[in-house]
C-alpha cells in the first residue's frame, strides 16, 4: 500500500542520513581540537554534521508529503505538532531560566533530539485522545 | 458524523482490510472512520460512496 512504501522510502532514507551523521561527527571531533577557535575552517568542519541534522529533517518532510493516506498523515502530524509545542515550551522556559538564575546552559544541539522525543509524547497523545498512537517511524 | 460504513461492509462480507484494500487506505484508517475517530475527506469519503454505489448522505449521517 502507498502508506507503506513511503515508511519504506523513509526508512530507506534515514539509514544512509544516519550513518553520514555518525561518521561526520567522529570526523568533525577528530579534525577540530577542543575548545578550538571559531574561524571558517572549525566553523565550515562543524557545519558538515548539521546538514545531515538537516537531511533528517528534509527525509520526515518528505514522508508526510508522500503519505497518501489522509488518516495516518493526520496522526504523523498531531504527533509533530505535540513535539514542536513541546520543544518550543521547553526551550523557551529553560531559556527564561538561563536568563534569571544560574542554571547550567544547555547547549542548542539538544533542540533536535528533544524534538524527536516529542514526537514520542505526540504518539502517547494520539493514543490517550484518538485511540491509535499511528506508526513509528 | 455517523456512518453506515460496518453495515454496508457486512453486507458484502468485507473485512476492514478488504475495504481498506479497496479504498487504498489502511485499515486503521477504516477502523477510524467506522468508529467515528475520523471523519474522512471530502474526496475520500467521495471514493468510499463510488465504491458502495450510493450517495455520500446514504453512507455518512448528521449526528
Amino acid at each position: 500500500m502507498a502508506s507503506i512504501s513511503a515508511r519504506r522510502r523513509y526508512i530507506g532514507r534515514m539509514i544512509p542520513i544516519s550513518i553520514a551523521y555518525i561518521v561526520t561527527v567522529m570526523l568533525a571531533s577528530r579534525i577540530i581540537p577542543d575548545d578550538a577557535a571559531a574561524t571558517p575552517l572549525t566553523v565550515a568542519v562543524a557545519l558538515v554534521p548539521a546538514l545531515a541534522t538537516s537531511g533528517f529533517i528534509w527525509a520526515m518532510a518528505r514522508y508526510i508529503t508522500e503519505l497518501s493516506d489522509e488518516y495516518v498523515r493526520m496522526l504523523e502530524i498531531r504527533k509533530m505538532l505535540v513535539a514542536t509545542g513541546l520543544t518550543l515550551a521547553l526551550a523557551s522556559g529553560w531559556g527564561i531560566l538561563e536568563l534569571l538564575t544560574d542554571v547550567p546552559r544547555v547547549p542548542l544541539f539538544y533542540v533536535f533530539p528533544v524534538w524527536c522525543l516529542g514526537l514520542a509524547a505526540g504518539s502517547l497523545v494520539n493514543k490517550a485522545t484518538i485511540g491509535d498512537g499511528g506508526p513509528c517511524p | 458524523m455517523k456512518n453506515r460504513l460496518k453495515v454496508l461492509r457486512a453486507e458484502r462480507d468485507w473485512s476492514q482490510q478488504d475495504l481498506a484494500d479497496r479504498l487504498e487506505v489502511s485499515r486503521q484508517s477504516v477502523n477510524a472512520i467506522e468508529t467515528g475517530k475520523y471523519d474522512p475527506s471530502l474526496p475520500l469519503a467521495f471514493r468510499i460512496a463510488d465504491l458502495f454505489g450510493l450517495p455520500i448522505e446514504a453512507i455518512f449521517l448528521k449526528d
